[in-house]
């Protein structure tokens, strides 16, 4: 497969040219990267804030979803990384996006697009909330993200 | 008996030990010359030890063997281009290659990648053979225009001598007119030389690839460009893979099969031209 050219040629597209509000904070190996990104309008939610998004590929990507979570570090660490607060934001990280699931993944997308999409999520939310049901699913879930079959009822937020 | 024999090979292979493995699978053949996988294990073998003459003996001994329209050749064919490359025949492995990829396609075979790749390097050393070679003239083409200009001066300088020996000139003239002479020719070989550097350079510094003609699913060169029903391009193996498991276009999630996929010749023919000319997009 040809998972590593392409995440090769990704890596140099990116380092050439990084949007705003986004950098590579890791990316040694081709099986996983991460990614910081920042809310670039005044969204008090996300104030001042830095957030820390894990991508892990499998050989078989991009035909297959990168798996993408956000990591929390603590706040004593140099870089402190906190979970944002948002209505499809899991506070163990992980994120209710229709473009990361299996059904709604595009080969054309790129670690950029999926950055920039997350990116545009958290900047368009107002609710000061995590999903329902949040503290049963972050106790009780084992399966991984791109296997569990999220609702994307609520496409306003 | 020679099975035993390619086994032990194999052990042998899998070890590293690559001259140990040859010798076995050269004895297993000795005792059984018409069972394929002797040679192809032995081909493989020799594509590690870089023997590319012997690996192209084996491919085509297996190709036969096999028969060559079959799909299970198609990786003795794969093996086969390997060896044209390295003996520095890519335009023979071309025609290998692009035959196999074709014939996998029809077979939907595992080889369709590898076979994809290998028409590519052969497009590859194409080109950086006639690249070099053009490189070779211009250089010699350079070093006649020099020797020319060496030579006009040489007569120019031996006329001022005969007319200084006749009494036509004096000597302080003609040591300086000697001197122009020399400064001319050495401002006008500094003047070729600039003139080829330029034209050289002119013709390797635009090294991108233009946008539409790279695959938005494996970034690379297309070579074998497909369309969907919505009108984007890929190049067939990436967009093959994601069909046969989305069911969807990519671009508008509108359902589709592979067979919906429509070969797209001109985009085809503006990624060969690409490539004839600029070899090197390959590694890009």
């Amino acid at each position: 497969m040809f998972a590593g050219k392409r995440l090769s040629k990704e890596l140099l597209k990116l380092k050439e040219h990084l949007p705003p509000g986004i950098s590579i904070a890791k990316s040694e190996n081709l099986e996983e990267w991460q990614m910081d990104i920042r809310v670039l309008d005044e969204n008090p939610l996300y104030q001042n804030q830095i957030y820390r998004l894990k991508f892990t590929f499998s050989s078989r990507y991009p035909i297959e979803p990168p798996e993408v979570q956000f990591i929390e570090l603590p706040t004593t660490s140099e870089t402190p990384r906190p979970i944002p607060i948002h209505p499809h934001i899991y506070s163990n990280g992980i994120i209710c996006l229709d473009l990361l699931s299996s059904a709604g993944w595009s080969p054309v997308q790129t670690v950029e697009s999926v950055c920039m999409s997350i990116q545009s999520m958290l900047t368009a939310n107002t609710r000061d909330e995590r999903p329902p049901g949040d503290s049963d699913f972050v106790s009780y879930n084992r399966r991984r993200p791109r296997d569990i079959n999220f609702f994307y009822d609520d496409d306003n937020v | 008996m020679s099975f035993e024999l390619k086994e032990k090979g194999n052990q042998l292979f899998k070890e590293g030990d690559y001259s140990g493995a040859e010798d076995l699978y050269s004895q297993a053949i000795h005792k059984n010359p018409s069972e394929p996988t002797f040679f192809t294990n032995r081909a493989l073998t020799r594509i590690r030890l870089e023997k590319w003459a012997g690996v192209e003996q084996d491919a085509r001994a297996a190709i036969q063997l096999y028969g060559p329209k079959s799909s299970t050749s198609l990786k003795s064919c794969w093996y086969l281009a390997q060896a044209l490359l390295g003996l520095h025949r890519p335009q023979e492995a071309y025609e290998v290659a692009i035959d196999a990829y074709r014939a996998s396609l029809t077979a939907k075979s595992v080889q369709t990648e590898n076979l994809s790749k290998s028409v590519l390097r052969a497009k590859q050393q194409i080109w950086s053979q006639k690249e070099s070679s053009r490189l070779r003239e211009m250089d010699q083409t350079l070093a006649s225009v020099e020797q020319l200009i060496e030579a006009d001066l040489n007569r120019a300088v031996a006329e001022l001598q005969g007319q200084l020996d006749r009494g036509d000139i004096g000597h302080i003239g003609c040591v300086e007119d000697q001197k122009a002479l020399r400064d001319d020719a050495e401002k006008t070989i500094q003047n070729v030389r600039e003139a080829f550097r330029i034209s050289s350079k002119g013709e390797i510094k635009q090294r991108d690839v233009p946008d539409y003609l790279v695959d938005g699913i494996t970034f690379e060169i297309m070579h074998d460009p497909v369309m969907t029903p919505s009108g984007s391009s890929f190049d067939r193996i990436g967009i093959q893979k994601y069909v046969e498991q989305a069911g969807v276009d990519p671009i508008t999630r509108t359902p589709m099969t592979v067979q919906d996929l429509r070969p797209n010749y001109a985009l085809k023919a503006a990624c060969e031209e690409f490539l004839t000319q600029n070899g090197w997009a390959v590694d890009w």
